[in-house]
């Protein structure tokens, strides 16, 4: 049982420690030196810049402390548009812009729609 | 609403008298018909589109399909609560049917703590979560479905999932009922044996059937992302499959008295936390549900649960004890017990994965782990259960002889031939390389044990009754059909993990692309205008066969798009298509996946559940079922 124990507990460590992501507001984000992804919230401003047929995105990122732009190739969440909170996951670049290598949109509801307000 | 309450706090009254026990059964009865009829009556305002109730208007409209509009009693959070409370009382008033063969003080108790869980419910339905609210102003419509839930998928992986979680509180409840009264027999895992059974195989569709959903309708090319949402469902089930596993050796061997209270206990806890995880908005999840006052609710429930039967569990310690000397590592309980523990350690890893970012949230930077942790972490744990399952079947009750030694080559065999046959292929992944030919040896134990059955019944008396065995021991041979239904998830689930293959494409019309050797043709784009949205569809040809994938855009919600994943099955692959966007001078961009034998998920999870069903038909169980159909009628 000990044994188990200990094995699941190294999993554990080694695992949590080689591939966890830091969740980062933007201006943390400048001041972050280690290497490794990091995950960035914020609301997506209208700037939205697709090209491509929509495989490469550009956008600006904006949290309650700055803003960032974020660059990503692949195909975005559909409910992705301006106004809502996405998740970037990635690295700062050299050049200032976020390249993001995932991007997830957090619904704002999975089961409802917006509430009623009359 | 509040009445059904006011019935349930008569349980504090009995104690011992028999009268006593009897009238709080049936109070509970009545509780439980109240709700049927709550439940029949918010069914019949959605039906109805009775938009004065605010959750007829915030989870339905005019334009949605009758079956969805059906869909939406447990589509919103409070109907779900009312869905959950619903099954609890109908599942748990069966339970107690035939109760009073497990001696009065067990009943009674059992009695008690459904009703206290039922009553939590209800109370959260009446204070904070109802779905009977009438709105000051009737609006001519109601606001609809959110686009993604407009499918089949939302009539059966919701209500399944939930009922899976549900009907685990009545093996909780007769195993906290048992150490209450101070009971250690395994008189409780018998009486709930169903129940568990029932919760296992709900839970196992609930999480196959979201995973479908995921994969067929989310449109990311996956089948799952490790997210909170998805961590939480799949906890309880492994909780619940070591206990399905544990509890034989209690019935058979009377061992592991004290660790099934434990685990019954720790599956039901993590459907707590899991319902308090998903609905309060402390993790970050991809998909956060409607977040609401709730959360603090259930977070003073799950505290409740584990003092209480962190309690019971320290005040009976001394009597669970068991006298025999310790289960030799080398024989059957051995390796149920080795199965648990790793189970456990599954468990450990998620909860750990999940919790992290709270945890390190409240130490200083908050941060999360991807899916690569739980590869790490829990794959090892994963294939050392894999090889327990070739092995441990072939292993003999109480110490294995060298006969047992002897029936291991050949799941050995088995494995080292897929093992060669990889290399050979150029397969040079070493997780690969370990999986499956495990899982091949876990197949060839089950092959084994099913032949020596057909080949012992046709001694005994030729073909005709050669299958006999088989029915007879149909619990022992549904196990193995289960098993082995396991082996094909496994093999699906490996090939796509580690070879699947993707691309992202800008193509004109008439250009091809190659993935994986599946070669596609892009033919050209058309809009579509459908009832209530329109279509930007793409059309592809692959082989002899049209593919579309394509964007819906749901104007009514805000210009909300939706992607139509194309995906074509072959024997060996998905090949699947997900139209990212479409330029102006007639070019489109695709996203193309090949994933390698995903079909095989979707039907080893009907063979296992197959297996479950097929093993425990008819089979002649302790205490009469029919209270099952009994309970049916009345509702």
């Amino acid at each position: 049982m000990l044994v188990v124990a200990a094995c699941v507990g190294y999993l554990i460590y080694s695992a949590s420690g080689g591939s966890s992501e830091y969740y980062l507001t933007v201006s943390e984000l400048r001041s972050h030196q280690q290497a490794g992804d990091v995950r960035v919230a914020g609301v997506v401003q209208n700037d939205v810049l697709r090209s491509d047929g929509g495989l490469h995105v550009r956008f600006t990122e904006k949290d309650s402390t700055d803003s960032v732009v974020v660059d990503y190739q692949g195909p975005l969440p559909d409910i992705f548009q301006p106004g809502i909170t996405v998740v970037a996951e990635g690295k700062l670049g050299a050049d200032g812009i976020f390249h993001a290598r995932n991007v997830l949109a957090k619904c704002p509801s999975r089961f409802s729609t917006t509430p009623y307000t009359s | 609403m509040g009445g059904f309450s006011m019935l349930l706090s008569f349980w504090s009254g009995w104690r011992q008298n028999a009268v006593m026990i009897q009238v709080g059964r049936r109070a509970f009865y009545a509780a439980a018909a109240m709700v049927v009829l709550a439940s029949v009556a918010l069914e019949i305002a959605l039906l109805t589109h009775d938009f004065s109730i605010a959750y007829v208007v915030e989870h339905t409209d005019l334009s949605t399909p009758t079956p969805l509009v059906a869909a939406g009693f447990y589509g919103g959070q409070e109907g779900s609560l009312l869905y959950w409370t619903l099954i609890l009382c109908v599942l748990g008033s069966a339970s107690l049917v035939a109760s009073s063969r497990l001696g009065p003080r067990l009943a009674a108790y059992a009695a008690g703590i459904l009703a206290t869980i039922a009553t939590f419910f209800l109370v959260v339905l009446v204070m904070v979560a109802s779905p009977f609210d009438v709105l000051s102003v009737t609006p001519p419509d109601g606001l609809g479905l959110n686009p993604v839930l407009r499918d089949g998928g939302m009539l059966i992986h919701p209500p399944v999932v939930l009922a899976g979680f549900a009907s685990f509180a009545i093996p909780f409840s007769f195993a906290a009922a048992a150490l209450l009264a101070g009971r250690s027999d395994a008189a409780w895992i018998a009486h709930t044996r169903r129940f568990a059974l029932l919760a296992w195989t709900l839970q196992s569709a609930g999480l196959v059937l979201g995973m479908w959903w995921a994969y067929h309708v989310l449109g990311w090319g996956g089948y799952w992302g490790w997210d909170p949402v998805e961590n939480v469902a799949l906890m309880p089930w492994l909780a619940t499959t070591a206990y399905l596993h544990s509890s034989q050796v209690q019935e058979h061997r009377g061992r592991l008295r004290a660790w099934n209270f434990g685990l019954v206990i720790t599956a039901f806890l993590l459907v707590v936390f899991g319902t308090f995880i998903v609905r309060s908005g402390v993790v970050p999840s991809v998909h956060t549900f409607a977040i609401s006052a709730i959360g603090p609710w259930f977070f003073a429930f799950l505290f409740i649960c584990v003092v209480f039967s962190g309690a019971l569990l320290a005040l009976r310690a001394g009597s669970l004890k068991s006298e025999k000397e310790p289960a030799a590592a080398l024989s059957r309980e051995g390796a149920f017990v080795l199965q648990n523990l790793l189970l456990v350690g599954v468990v450990a890893v998620v909860l750990w994965g999940t919790v992290l970012p709270l945890v390190s949230g409240m130490l200083g930077q908050e941060r999360v782990v991807g899916a690569s942790y739980y590869e790490r972490a829990a794959g090892p744990l994963l294939v050392a259960l894999l090889a327990l399952m070739a092995a441990g079947p072939l292993l003999p009750w109480r110490r294995a002889g060298k006969e047992a030694a002897r029936a291991l080559r050949w799941p050995a065999v088995a494995a080292l031939a897929v093992l060669v046959v990889m290399v050979a292929a150029g397969v040079r992944s070493l997780p690969a390389l370990v999986t499956l030919p495990v899982a091949a040896g876990v197949a060839a134990t089950c092959g084994f044990e099913f032949a020596r059955a057909i080949v012992r019944g046709r001694r005994q008396g030729g073909w005709p009754i050669a299958l006999a065995p088989l029915a007879r021991r149909r619990r022992r041979y549904g196990a193995y059909l289960a098993h082995l239904g396991l082996v094909v998830v496994v093999a699906g689930i490996a090939s796509s993990h580690f070879w699947q293959q993707e691309k992202d494409v800008t193509l004109s019309p008439g250009q091809q692309v190659s993935v994986g050797g599946y070669t596609l043709a892009y033919t050209g784009t058309e809009q579509r205008q459908l009832a209530d949205h329109s279509e930007l569809v793409a059309s592809m040809s692959f082989g002899d066969r049209t593919l579309e994938p394509a964007r819906a855009t749901y104007a009514g919600l805000g210009g909300q798009s939706l992607t139509h994943v194309a995906i074509s099955t072959t024997a060996t692959a998905d090949v699947y298509v997900i139209l990212v966007g479409a330029n102006a001078d007639g070019s489109a961009s695709f996203r193309v996946l090949v994933n390698p034998l995903v079909s095989w998920i979707w039907a080893g999870a009907i063979v296992i559940i197959l297996g479950v069903v097929l093993g425990n038909l008819g089979e002649r169980a302790p205490l009469p079922v029919p209270a099952l159909v009994r309970v049916r009628q009345v509702s």
